[in-house]
């Protein structure tokens, strides 16, 4: 249906920065798309996190309660499990690398961000090369397992490095 | 073994050092705020503790490597009276140890 997605925010890493938020979320749609083109790391070898920025004051909640379950599909392994619960962030990829074309790119639905009442979820496309040029496609979704407002989305890599570029468009999806 | 609090430690003079931080945040590109940096470190020293506790997990099953490669050297085994998977099975969980 033409016209269904309707943009909210967009940042684009121009020069280096620790962290990416993306914010705008309320209640006007119940669900949204988060698209991550070309992200990679300053530093080799880094997991990207993701975390939630609460309503209620716009900080963001790292407490220990984002579970998620995802599966790596790997060309260097045949797959690679990958689920944790209780931790302060979601680990959407891993091992993501800092050369040429070595670029990160997810596709995020994000579900109950807004709603006070109920558990926030993702799921998660994404496909990119790691730092050893291999490529990982990760593929899976996760909870956050507080009944929250969240009016956005933050995004960091492992260790705190910063991010050398990336294109993050967050939509809202026409009710 | 590190404690947590000497992974804190640690954590937060590797963001003390690594300031300016920046955030990009509502199209503009600004220094972390004092709150930000704060958190930096609480999630850092979280990340390295984490790390530190189960980093073992992801460490094993890269080594492992696939099922089919597994299986192919335990066939080999079986042909050759070889040890080869289970001394590779030994290898990955001693060079990569759980944690006490």
């Amino acid at each position: 249906m033409a016209g269904s997605l309707i943009k909210i925010d967009e940042e684009i890493v121009s020069s280096a920065v620790a962290s990416v938020s993306l914010t705008g979320i309320d209640s006007t749609y119940d669900v949204y798309l988060l698209i991550m083109n070309n992200v990679s790391p300053a530093n080799d070898n880094k997991d990207l996190y993701m975390q939630y920025i609460k309503a209620s004051d716009s900080s963001t909640d790292s407490t220990a309660n984002y579970d998620y379950a995802t599966k790596g599909l790997l060309t260097s392994l045949s797959f690679q499990n990958n689920a944790n619960t209780n931790q302060t962030q979601f680990t959407l990829q891993y091992a993501r690398g800092s050369a040429t074309n070595e670029q990160d790119n997810n596709l995020l639905y994000l579900f109950n961000t807004y709603s006070s009442a109920e558990y926030s979820f993702y799921t998660l496309e994404g496909s990119g090369l790691n730092f050893a040029g291999g490529l990982g496609s990760e593929q899976g979704g996760g909870a956050h397992s507080v009944a929250q407002s969240n009016s956005g989305v933050k995004f960091t890599w492992e260790s705190g490095g910063n991010f050398a570029s990336g294109t993050f468009t967050l939509y809202g999806l026409k009710k | 073994m590190a404690t947590k609090e000497e992974l804190q430690t640690q954590a937060d003079a590797e963001i003390e050092a690594a300031k300016p931080l920046y955030a990009l945040v509502n199209n503009e590109r600004r220094e972390f705020t004092d709150a930000e940096y704060a958190q930096a470190k609480v999630d850092l020293g979280n990340n390295k503790w984490n790390e530190q506790q189960f980093g073992y997990i992801e460490a094993r099953q890269e080594a492992y490597g696939s099922i089919g490669d597994q299986l192919d050297m335990q066939y080999k085994d079986l042909v050759d009276g070889t040890t080869v998977w289970k001394d590779h099975i030994a290898k990955v969980k001693s060079d990569n140890p759980k944690p006490a």
